[in-house]
């Protein structure tokens, strides 16, 4: 592509400016399963790091050669390989985690950031942006994650990664440990930030 | 060559490489994977038949204890787990493999049950897909460590081995304390637990004697 931005923009715009989660509302479905603790939290962000990463990677390299007609399967087999990997490797390596997690490790497959990102950059550009696209994409993700753990873990348990951190006589808000809890503080989020920072386009109404 | 040939052609290529990664990986790491599984268990039937294992206990001493005090048998088709005293003669107590329907997804558990079949021992849960924090406390040691000592005989009539009562409200031996907030775990496990704990004392614990 010839008007291709800087990587350090690329970076931003998948961190911050549009954020997956934040921005583009993408990726809820792990967004408000994983965050009740922040251990959880941590583990799904590397493999989807990982898997983001890897996938635009791959998609960017095989660009030139993969037929237009079938780049989805493509994709979806690229993506499915990599967060098996993933999942064994955690299996293998962190056998306590991969059972908290449960099915949610092979659950990254659906991630729609995943594809998203394959589909809208890496498939038009150059290997090396593409992995800054996805690193940028997924730590975007990973931050909103951390954030939303931050708030739930404590609130919802008293502790956080597993350290008491609220007084002994608080009263657990049970809500904080389900869905709902993450649905309130995602939902908070996002209307702070567009009170704050409009998106383009959006303040007309 | 038509295109849609090549499609086919490349969508194999692909497909193979990808497919041979994964296994590779697999196969790499199955071992790891088995053996991680197999210490679980051991650990779990060393604590529900109350044998002392030192905290930080490397893997291969835990494996080795396993197989000094812990023998495993078939009674009737199912595997139990019978456990011996230092001596290597005397039994310490029997696990016994519980599982049943949880809220969300099946539960798997072991019950340590002493050599007269008077009482329990210990029960660890080993496998759940219950809501974390909710009926995930199952796993935790303020619910499992009230089975310890419970009273066992074979049910008769309406009267139940244990009953989860709402916290606080417990006055029996018999009566233990539900996890607030998750009735439909806590009277699945109920429901279960005695179900199994009923069919030992009645079909495999007269067994036992033959098999060892």
């Amino acid at each position: 592509m010839p008007n291709l931005p800087p990587k350090k923009e690329i970076f931003l715009t998948g961190l911050w400016k549009d954020n997956p989660v934040l921005r583009q509302i993408l990726g809820i479905c792990s967004t408000l399963a994983v965050t009740n603790l922040m251990v959880n939290t941590l583990v799904m962000d590397l493999g989807l790091i990982f898997t983001v990463c890897m996938s635009s990677l791959t998609v960017s390299l095989l660009r030139k050669v993969t037929p237009l007609r079938i780049r989805m399967m493509v994709q979806t087999l690229i993506i499915a390989s990599y967060v098996i990997i993933v999942d064994i490797l955690i299996k293998a390596y962190l056998p306590d985690i991969s059972e908290a997690l449960g099915p949610y490790v092979a659950l990254i497959i659906t991630n729609c950031i995943i594809m998203g990102r394959c589909e809208a950059f890496a498939r038009h550009n150059p290997p090396g942006a593409s992995f800054i696209d996805g690193l940028g994409m997924s730590l975007g993700y990973s931050l909103v994650l951390i954030a939303i753990a931050f708030i739930r873990e404590p609130l919802g348990f008293g502790t956080l990664l597993g350290f008491r951190v609220m007084p002994q006589g608080f009263v657990h808000w049970t809500v904080m440990i389900m869905a709902p809890g993450a649905f309130f503080t995602l939902g908070i989020m996002v209307w702070i930030l567009k009170y704050f920072r409009p998106q383009t386009g959006e303040e007309k109404g | 060559m038509t295109k849609r040939v090549l499609s086919v052609v490349y969508m194999f290529w692909i497909t193979l490489f990808f497919a041979s990664l994964v296994s590779a990986v697999k196969l790499m790491n199955d071992k790891r994977i088995e053996r991680n599984q197999t210490i679980k268990l051991q650990s779990i039937i060393l604590r529900v038949l109350q044998i002392p294992t030192p905290e930080q206990m490397p893997e291969q001493a835990l494996s080795r204890l396993f197989a000094d005090r812990v023998k495993e048998i078939d009674v009737q088709g199912k595997t139990l787990y019978v456990g011996y005293e230092e001596d290597g003669r005397t039994i310490r107590g029997y696990a016994l493999p519980v599982g049943g329907p949880g809220f969300w997804g099946p539960i798997q558990g072991m019950v340590g049950i002493a050599p007269d079949a008077a009482k329990v021992l210990g029960i660890a849960f080993i496998k759940h897909s219950e809501t974390p924090g909710l009926g995930g406390r199952i796993t935790e040691s303020w619910f499992t460590d009230q089975f310890e000592d419970l009273p066992l005989f074979p049910i008769e009539g309406e009267r139940n081995i244990f009953y989860l009562k709402p916290e606080g409200t417990s006055r029996a031996a018999n009566e233990l304390d539900a996890i607030t907030g998750a009735t439909n775990t806590s009277s699945a496990v109920e429901t279960f637990m005695n179900r199994e704990l009923d069919h030992f004392l009645k079909d495999l614990w007269g067994q036992i004697g033959e098999t060892t």
